[in-house]
């Protein structure tokens, strides 16, 4: 009996080797493009679950009332932590945390690392095994360092690392450290990581702050106490929070800022480390978001679903043609379980083929996959039996639905009607059109979705943010001299090339650069009984004039003017968040004795990420800060021999240190990852499931069309004409992908909307991004099944009449 | 006796009027009958035939089988009866294109119990029988209409019904393919097969024992 089915259902494959490889190669492209994606997002929402202690691990962040609504900070200033643990109740193990690049020096070599300074509960807390080396009261010692295992490998080579002295330059300065362990490298999935850690306590605010409350700078994390909850850790925090934070409040209150629901001003919360990857504090509060990892598994359903509802409306319309099959079987005796199982165990085939090539599709995608999305997952993740399990299950289930349903309109049959060999069309086909139309206004979804997001990534990297981005290139200054010789001796070696316009340096980038690091440095002061809250940039001479920014008032930083140190420039949102009538008369308190005088208004321009609105920005002239990255104005002439000049400059003075230069427009480019990622991925998206659907309907217009051949010649022999007979066949079609517009365009648009809520600065939602989709998907439609119908429309009556 | 019909009446409901397919029809089939059922096309035969096959229902009166009442037995037992009784045999042949002559003999053993040796014996016996031996791996559409009609009988026989029900098995042959079919029906009966037939000609209906017309779903 099986070996009959297997038999038969493989002679009818064969026989139908055009629908078989159409329906196994949409299966398997779906079935690839979802375990790609399924993978992506397995490996997103795996994020720092591997810390053994994960469950009582927490960030802890602070709300604060301010009087446009609340603001959300995770930096904290130095006696924080102590205070902290001592104060209130409940806290197992404690560490400060910050990131920062350091040089790090062992003999000849120099490596730009990327460091943590934390405290001794660090790796107690966190899961990063110590592989060699002690592995109790780690970094108690001030003078002592863990290094991971690839750092060791890149520092010492295959020498033994325990003991050996590394020196770290920190604050210009060469300060030693003594390996006393070796870590694992973290895994791909954490969100903490380095190359290096580095006792708190040689962080270079650290000597300075140790007893300010108002430096906030790094952050904390705490392991609370098996009983402890987070929740009953925040309220019996406020007694802490109004100690130390009571002139903060009292600042709020004055400012005009509302108590939040407690009467407080400030207020402790807990961020679970499981969170980290998924926080946005953007909003002013603690938002935590699995969308996007939810987009992307939608993203691979409704491909998976495309390819499932060709399938199943490919099996429909081929049964037509199996009907006195059916009733013959049953005529002979076959029973309904009987005949589902036979038609049911055709799809398994069919399923495993495709589950089995869209695996390896897969596999052998990946590693394009990973580049294009920009994602460290790999295929260990879907290895897990649960994983596997569920997959498994999941493949019964989808081809028991796709293949059974079809399998039981066949076996429901009544002998006498499956054996007349027509099929009851009137109710059927509800069915089959709700799942095109479901197919189609997917489809229009994406595209629209496709659209709006490159238009939007379009219009970000369009836009004029205020300042040259083509012409200017930045670098890190990553080397050991100190940070304004480098700038002078940069000036001084390509003073003589006449590509080289202006040359400057400040301490933050613009956009993204190729050391991957972004950050913001925030100045908070009293002005005129007001809290002043503005972003701070020190800068070297030539800044204004080296990205072409625009003066509105005043002038800039002059070299022959001693006194500018103690000057600052200022922005157009700085000038109005001072609500000052002529800014240039004004000075900026910064200490009890000391002020700075506002010599200059700048254009407003986007100094920080595109998504962002413009801040208060105020320059410093601050020779006390050092300086990290060199802006080079080129010109717009032999842009690539000057990139090489201002390499070949740095690498003659600094000849240890790696150049990272790149031109700002790439580092703003570089700010967008996370949508160019979503634009590929929506982009791909969309392609795949057009294909499909167009798969998928050619397959159907074929069958149909097929089916339908005898009809056509009568109307002919009656004599229609190709072109009604052409638009016959496809204006069911088109009627469908009407509804399917109209359905979908709702959908679209409150999705559009609301991704765009994010950035400031966004097009407008207009009919046509719209429209364009709908024609544009009409139109493949159209043609797809145009070339089908205009053949068999053109066919010769008689030769058709006689096929039946 | 083999098979009897109490007032059976078959109706379909359009456009909300009741129309008739059978009326009344009352008769009694004896084991070893050969019967024809003659009348005018739209006049019921094929429904009929496709009523006694118990492929179709009917709406109202009496249908034994043997011993059993069939219009009280569930679908499930109903099919184990015509399964076990029953054979057909259609105008249009109905063997299924993508198996070859064996097979398709095969196919009605599949659905019993039979051993994998015993459909072997039987089919080969089959082919023996009707003399296709030669012809056991081509496909339907490789035979002859003739020999395809062959083969749907040898189907319809192998599993040894008591009963074979033919709707004009020879209504696509030429006249001399028919009478071999014709007597090839002969030759059963006298073995003791029961045959009812749906069939347009008189010389074919000369074959049975037994004539029942219809005109409009009633018996005259
Ligand atoms: N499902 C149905 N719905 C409505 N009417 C039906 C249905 N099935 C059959 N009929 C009608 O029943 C009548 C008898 O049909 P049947 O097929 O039994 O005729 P027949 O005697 O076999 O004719 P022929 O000699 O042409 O084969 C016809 O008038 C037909 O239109
Ligand atoms: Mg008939």
């Amino acid at each position: 009996m099986f070996k009959n089915y297997v038999k038969i259902a493989l002679r009818n494959l064969w026989k139908n080797r055009l629908f078989t490889i159409i329906g196994i190669l949409g299966l398997s492209i779906a079935f690839g493009v979802a375990t790609l994606l399924t993978m992506d997002s397995l490996h997103e929402l795996s994020y720092n679950d591997f810390h053994s202690n994960g469950d009582k691990l927490y960030k802890v962040f602070i709300t604060w009332q301010i009087p446009k609504g609340t603001e959300v900070g995770t930096s904290h200033p130095t006696p924080f932590a102590a205070a902290l643990e001592t104060e209130v109740p409940g806290i197992d193990k404690i560490t400060r945390f910050v990131e920062e690049e350091a040089l790090t020096i062992y003999n000849e070599k120099e490596l730009g690392l990327d460091a943590v300074y934390v405290d001794g509960d660090f790796f107690e807390m966190f899961s990063f095994p110590v592989l060699q080396g002690v592995r109790e009261n780690i970094l108690t010692d001030v003078s002592s360092t863990v290094i991971t295992k690839s750092t060791a490998t890149k520092l010492f080579g295959d020498e033994h690392p325990i003991g050996k002295t590394v020196t770290v330059l920190i604050n210009g300065k060469n300060k030693p450290f003594i390996v006393r362990a070796v870590s694992a490298d973290e895994p791909e999935n954490s969100s903490i990581e380095f190359d290096i850690a580095l006792p708190f306590e040689k962080h270079p605010e650290y000597e300075e702050t140790k007893e300010r409350w108002n430096a906030q700078y790094h952050s904390v994390f705490v392991q609370l106490e098996e009983s402890v909850s987070a929740k009953t850790f925040e309220e019996n925090s406020r007694a802490f929070t109004n100690l130390h934070y009571q002139g903060a409040s009292e600042n709020l209150k004055r400012d005009g800022a509302l108590p939040n629901a407690n009467g407080n001003f400030l207020q402790l919360g807990l961020l679970p480390v499981t969170d980290m990857r998924f926080v946005s504090y953007n909003k002013g509060y603690v938002e935590i978001s699995r969308a996007k990892v939810f987009l992307v598994l939608g993203v691979a359903f409704l491909i998976l679903f495309i390819a499932c509802v060709n399938f199943v409306n490919m099996s429909i319309a081929k049964s037509a043609q199996r009907l006195r099959e059916i009733g013959m079987r049953k005529t002979l005796g076959a029973e309904k379980r009987q005949l589902f199982l036979q038609f049911w165990g055709e799809s398994l085939i069919v399923f495993i083929i495709s589950l089995g090539t869209g695996v390896l599709l897969s596999f052998l995608l990946k590693d394009n996959f990973k580049t294009l999305f920009d994602t460290g997952a790999t295929f260990d993740i879907l290895l897990s039996p649960i994983i596997l399990f569920i997959a498994l299950l999941l493949v019964l289930v989808i081809s028991l639905i796709v293949g059974g349903y079809p399998a039981l309109l066949l076996s429901r049959l009544t002998t006498v009607q499956s054996l007349k060999g027509k099929l009851d069309s009137s109710g059927k086909n509800h069915l089959r059109d709700a799942l095109i139309v479901l197919q189609f206004g997917i489809a229009i979804l994406l595209i629209s979705g496709t659209f709006i997001l490159n238009e939007q990534l379009d219009y970000m990297r369009n836009k004029d943010l205020g300042y040259d981005k083509e012409q200017v290139l930045s670098f890190p200054l990553n080397g050991k001299k100190d940070s304004y010789d480098v700038v002078n001796l940069l000036r001084e070696e390509l003073k003589n090339n006449p590509n080289i316009i202006a040359i400057t340096a400040a301490d933050n980038n613009l956009g993204r650069g190729r050391d991957g690091s972004q950050s913001s440095s925030v100045w908070g002061f009293e002005y005129k009984g007001k809290n002043v809250r503005t972003n701070a940039l020190t800068v070297d001479y030539d800044y204004i004039k080296t990205l072409g920014l625009e003066l509105k008032e005043g002038r800039t930083f002059d070299i022959a003017r001693e006194s500018d140190t103690q000057a600052v420039l200022i922005n157009e949102s700085m000038a109005r968040e001072l609500e000052e009538e002529t800014p240039l008369t004004a000075f900026l308190p910064a200490g009890d004795s000391v002020s700075f005088a506002i010599i200059g208004v700048v254009k407003d321009y986007n100094f920080q990420d595109i998504s962002k609105t413009i801040e208060p920005l105020t320059f410093f002239l601050d020779r006390e800060r050092g300086l990290t990255y060199a802006y080079v104005k080129v010109a717009s002439s032999n842009m690539a021999d000057s990139f090489t000049s201002i390499e070949n400059a740095f690498k003659k003075i600094e000849p240890n240190a790696e150049f990272l230069g790149s031109f700002l427009d790439e580092n703003v480019d570089r700010t967008f990852r996370r949508e160019k990622t979503m634009a590929a991925l929506i982009t791909s998206g969309s392609i795949i499931a057009i294909l499909l659907s167009c798969v998928g309907l050619f397959a159907m217009s074929m069958l149909i069309t097929n089916q339908r051949t005898k009809e056509i010649g009568v109307r002919k022999v009656i004599g229609a004409s190709v072109a009604s007979v052409t638009y016959l066949l496809t204006k069911d079609y088109l009627k469908l992908v009407l509804i399917a517009f109209v359905i979908s365009t709702p959908i679209a648009w409150w999705f559009a909307n609301e991704w765009l809520q994010d950035y400031a600065n966004r097009i407008n939602l207009s009919w046509h991004f719209f429209a364009f989709s709908g024609v544009l998907v009409l139109l493949i439609a159209v043609l797809t099944i145009s070339t089908k119908t205009i053949k068999s429309a053109l066919a010769n009556p008689v030769k058709s009449l006689r096929t039946e | 006796m083999l098979l009897q019909l109490k007032n059976i009446f078959k109706w379909v409901n359009s456009g909300g009027q009741r129309i008739f397919l059978l009326k009344d029809i009352n008769f009694e089939v004896s084991e070893g009958e050969f019967i024809s059922i003659m009348g005018p096309s739209g006049s019921g035969k094929s429904t009929l035939l496709n009523v006694i096959g118990m492929l179709d229902g009917f709406d109202e009166g009496e249908y034994h089988f043997l011993d059993e009442s069939v219009h009280s037995l569930k679908e499930k037992h109903r099919s184990n009866l015509y399964k076990e009784y029953i054979g057909f045999v259609f105008q249009s042949y109905h063997l299924l294109d993508d198996l070859t002559v064996k097979e398709n003999l095969e196919m009605p053993l599949l659905y019993k119990k039979y051993s994998s040796s015993e459909r072997k014996a039987k089919v080969a016996d089959m082919l023996d029988r009707f003399n296709i031996v030669g012809k056991k791996d081509l496909f339907p559409a490789q035979l002859s209409g003739g020999q395809q009609q062959l083969v749907g009988i040898a189907r319809a026989l192998i599993s040894n019904p008591k009963l074979i029900l033919a709707d004009e098995p020879t209504g696509n042959l030429n006249s001399k393919q028919g009478e071999e079919i014709m007597e090839l029906f002969k030759k059963l009966n006298d073995e003791g097969v029961t045959i009812i037939q749906v069939t347009h000609s008189e010389k074919n209906a000369a074959y049975g024992s037994r004539v029942i017309n219809l005109l409009d779903g009633r018996m005259i």
